[in-house]
């Protein structure tokens, strides 16, 4: 088949194409239409040359990055979107749409090239009920197996009732006994256990105390997150549910994501005093997402060891509270607002700043404990270093981001390589370490908390002695927003576990017509098999926690 | 023959002489008490030790108050606590293997409620002193290892099964060591009896400034007490060598299913091994019931109350290894430098002899 042959490379050597027309000269005879994207030039192209395609342009193009696939049904169509990018050059990016027929809803998988797209397509096909050929197991995602119908299909009955018999449900058990001849064990860790940091359920195929195989069952913790934000408005609606994604103290980065997108869609301006205030929001938030992470990821590793926790809370806390004091809330902040954000800093100014300035002169030594109690010492480093690895080629292919890739040496952060807010316009660093291992995920977590309390400092400064009169927080938005249709859109942001990025197609009308939540958690999580087949329990248990996943986020 | 500190009246023999009792009835009479009497002491430490010290060592580790709100210190949480465990459900799981399943929980305190028996306590608390005292000790301690693994296996749980399969690897990984690093005390003593075990340790070592130090084996050989007590830590199944029930990886291992009175009594088994272990390190190493000024008894538990302490400092500040690791350190670090330890601890005392 065509699919298998080497495609000529002349352009890699050449200045890599980024424009919509070099782009549609590299996939030539395979576009078969052009659309235009607010961030990205888009091709249509054949259901059937989408392997093809995407490895043409991965391999050919250096978009090696498979950001996100979003799956919709149109009124005559179904439509598969994959959002490309390039780990190297995040601000090069190209949308390559699918449409399929109504009666014959099949696409081609492009899990072969990017195996990030297996995840996507399931939950493509488990929400939408597009079909991936090729597919290597395109099972339901986050329903259950027995979900009648497809809940983002346009002709899907709510009020069917979706009772399903305990008998006609598979035997959860049933599995227990498979293989009565075989060597290995099955056993379900989960969705009730003390280390899946939420109700995640990982199916384990034991070898004895090594682990065989391992599935990540997802789906516990869906709230229908995109649903609910495709019936709110633009404007003030949609703002709260952010908080709600990724709760564990991710708030403020995770409502950025939403406004990102929603500005550029909305050609929104907002002011730079604002853009100061949230850079240092939600670097807060980042912050005290990654104490919460070494914490638990300590716990994980050392068991009853809980001084190390204990002391990650309590560095948390003080992050909390001055988001609290910023925003008025401690978990659901809902403090952006399109535009900027919704108030200014509180009074007393200075005794604010204070609080921020005591909170970062107290932090290098609160580091230092970490790195005392922690990464020196030295059970935990036979425990962690080479276990749980995660090449950077791998970690690349599973679209891996955040604080995982940057462990497996990719250099990759979109604060720095497709900025946003105000961190051009400050001195910091994106961390890296080459160890690809679970101790290398724990480094730069600890070392990003030195980098975010950098970012904070310098926004402070900026912030004492802004002049009162331009302290402008939110420019003027139209009071309701209407997108033209077909307007699309998709933007990310750097949270705290990765890239999480928001593809909005405007309809006309003041809600979206669709909404796609790009989970950094997600993708890191497919990782785990990669890290873990043939390693230990314990270690597969590191592991997990050192992907630092949030299930809110995961299953959205 | 060594002054002893003992006196020479086991615990039977007093109560059957208070009772005015002798011969047969005397003996029976005067045991079944004593022992009442030494098992309602350790139950008494270990009510203590288990909902309160256990909580409020670990508070103090980590930064935190815990138990602040019930009588004075919180004693009385002890109280709610045995009342809250008991008054819970004996939930009892499908399947599960009888009686195996509800005989497991009840082998554990017992095998180390049964070492006590030989245990010279100090002041007269002796039960019994058979000639082959140590041995004594060191086999019924290790019958728990068999109500772990019928934990393990009749829970019909494979988080259970898991843990009962690492407690037996760790147990018999350590327990080798254990028991050769004693046996170098044994050479010393040249004798397996307790009450001589002890007496010869109160025997002079050396004398500065008028402050005499007895001979106890920590000080004669610190690098086999040191042995003996990280083998008596992973032996108890302590942090870090918790593997058999690592929560975060296993859940809870071998109890994971149980429940109500049978978790009770397995935590009661695991505080009273505990206990039992600080009393073989004690009577093996630090002269047992001896001390100045205060009582013998007050001095032996003292004594293991500290193991007990030091045991809960591990667990606050040291990572669990992995179980592989955990087994490498048994097999390939403690077992060669306990028979070294022997090896070399033969040869001095032979050369001196």
């Amino acid at each position: 088949m065509s699919l298998e042959e080497p495609e000529p490379s002349p352009t890699a050597v050449a200045e890599p194409p980024s424009t919509g027309d070099e782009i549609a000269e590299l996939l030539d005879g395979l576009v078969i239409d052009r659309e235009s994207h607010l961030n990205a030039p888009g091709m249509v192209i054949r259901p059937d040359s989408v392997q093809v395609a995407l490895r043409r342009l991965r391999d050919n193009a250096g978009f090696d990055h498979l950001s996100c696939v979003t799956a919709e049904e149109r009124t005559d169509r179904y439509e598969s979107i994959y959002h490309l990018t390039s780990f190297d050059d995040r601000q090069r990016e190209v949308s390559i749409i699918v449409p399929v027929p109504k009666d014959n809803p099949v696409s081609e998988s492009a899990a072969p090239v990017f195996r990030t797209a297996d995840w996507h397509e399931r939950e493509a096909y488990d929400l939408v009920g597009i079909e991936y050929d090729n597919h290597p197991d395109l099972r339901r995602i986050l329903l259950p197996e027995t979900w009648q119908g497809h809940p983002l299909s346009l002709d899907y009955d709510q009020d069917r009732p979706q009772i399903v018999t305990l008998s006609e449900w598979e035997n959860p058990l049933a599995e227990d006994h498979r293989e009565d001849e075989g060597d290995t064990m099955y056993v379900n860790i989960g969705p009730h256990h003390p280390a899946t940091h939420g109700v995640l359920h990982v199916k384990t195929v034991l070898d004895g105390e090594q682990v065989a195989d391992v599935d990540p069952d997802i789906g516990y913790l869906h709230r229908c997150e995109e649903q609910v934000c495709q019936s709110k408005t633009y404007r003030h609606q949609i703002m709260p549910y952010p908080d709600r994604w990724d709760y564990a103290s991710s708030g403020l980065l995770n409502e950025w994501a939403y406004a990102r997108a929603a500005e550029d869609l909305n050609d929104i301006e907002v002011p730079e005093y604002a853009q100061v205030i949230r850079t240092m929001g939600a670097e807060i938030c980042r912050i005290a997402s990654h104490m919460l992470a070494v914490g638990t990821f300590a716990l994980d590793v050392y068991g009853d060891f809980t001084a190390i926790f204990m002391y990650a809370m309590r560095d948390r806390e003080k992050a909390q509270k001055i988001l609290e004091d910023l925003t008025g809330q401690r978990m659901m902040f809902n403090y952006f607002r399109l535009g900027g954000v919704v108030w200014d800093l509180p009074d007393p100014r200075t005794e604010f700043f204070e609080t921020i300035r005591d909170f970062l002169d107290e932090l290098p030594q609160a580091l230092e404990e970490y790195h005392d109690l922690i990464s020196s010492n030295e059970i935990l480093q036979v425990r962690t270093i080479d276990t749980g690895v995660l090449p950077p080629e791998e970690a690349k292919s599973y679209g891996a981001t955040g604080p995982v890739a940057r462990a497996s040496g990719i250099d990759y952060d979109l604060r720095r390589d497709d900025p946003y807010g105000y961190y051009d316009q400050l001195e910091w660093d994106v961390v890296t370490e080459d160890g690809c291992d679970n101790f290398s995920r724990l480094l730069v977590r600890l070392r990003e908390v030195e980098e975010s309390a950098k970012i904070i400092d310098q926004c402070v400064d900026l912030l004492e002695d802004w002049p009162e009169e331009e302290r402008t927080i939110q420019s003027n938005v139209p009071r309701t927003l209407r997108p033209e249709d077909n307007a699309e859109v998709y933007r990310a942001v750097e949270g705290a576990k990765g890239e999480l990025g928001i593809y909005i197609r405007g309809d006309g009308t003041e809600q979206p017509g669709r909404f796609k939540i790009r989970s950094p958690c997600f993708s890191n999580l497919q990782t785990l098999p990669e890290m873990s087949n043939g390693e230990y329990i314990p270690d597969m248990i590191a592991s997990l926690g050192s992907l630092d996943i949030v299930l809110g986020e995961v299953d959205r | 023959m060594p002054v002893t500190l003992q006196s020479k009246t086991l615990l039977p023999e007093t109560i059957a002489n208070l009772l005015g009792l002798s011969g047969v009835a005397g003996d029976i009479v005067g045991g079944v008490i004593g022992a009442i009497i030494i098992a309602n002491l350790l139950l008494v430490q270990t009510a203590v030790a288990g909902p309160w010290a256990k909580r409020k060592i670990t508070a103090a580790f980590t930064n935190r108050i815990a138990v602040n709100r019930i009588g004075p210190f919180g004693l009385l949480v002890i109280v709610a606590d045995s009342v809250r465990l008991l008054s819970k459900e004996l939930i009892i799981p499908e399947n599960v293997d009888r009686p195996a399943w509800d005989l497991g929980p009840l082998i554990i305190p017992f095998s180390a409620l049964l070492g006590f028996a030989v245990i010279p306590m100090g002041n007269g608390i002796h039960l019994a002193d058979p000639e082959t005292g140590i041995v004594f000790v060191f086999a019924v301690s290790s019958i728990a290892s068999v109500g772990l693994i019928m934990m393990g296996y009749a829970s019909n749980n494979k988080f259970s099964l898991l843990g009962g399969l690492r407690a037996i690897a760790s147990n018999i990984a350590y327990e080798i060591p254990l028991v050769v690093t004693a046996a170098s005390v044994i050479i010393f003593t040249g004798t397996l009896q307790m009450s001589e075990i002890v007496a010869q340790q109160a025997q002079p070592l050396f004398s500065i400034a008028g402050v005499t130090i007895p001979q106890w084996f920590a000080f004669v050989n610190p690098f086999a007490f040191v042995l003996f007590i990280i083998a008596n830590l992973a032996e108890v199944g302590r942090n870090p060598f918790d593997i058999p029930e690592a929560p975060t990886e296993i859940v809870a291992g071998y109890q994971t299913e149980y429940s109500s009175v049978y978790f009770v009594l397995i935590y009661l088994g695991e505080f009273i091994h505990i206990f039992l272990g600080g009393a073989i390190a004690t009577t093996l190493f630090l002269g047992g019931p001896a001390g100045p000024v205060l009582p013998g008894f007050i001095w032996f538990t003292v004594k293991i109350w500290m193991f007990y302490l030091f045991t809960q400092w591990v667990r606050s500040a040291i990572p669990r290894l992995r179980v592989d690791q955990f087994l490498d350190v048994g097999w390939k670090g403690m077992l060669v430098l306990s028979f070294a330890n022997l090896a070399l601890t033969a040869i001095i005392v032979g050369v001196i002899r």
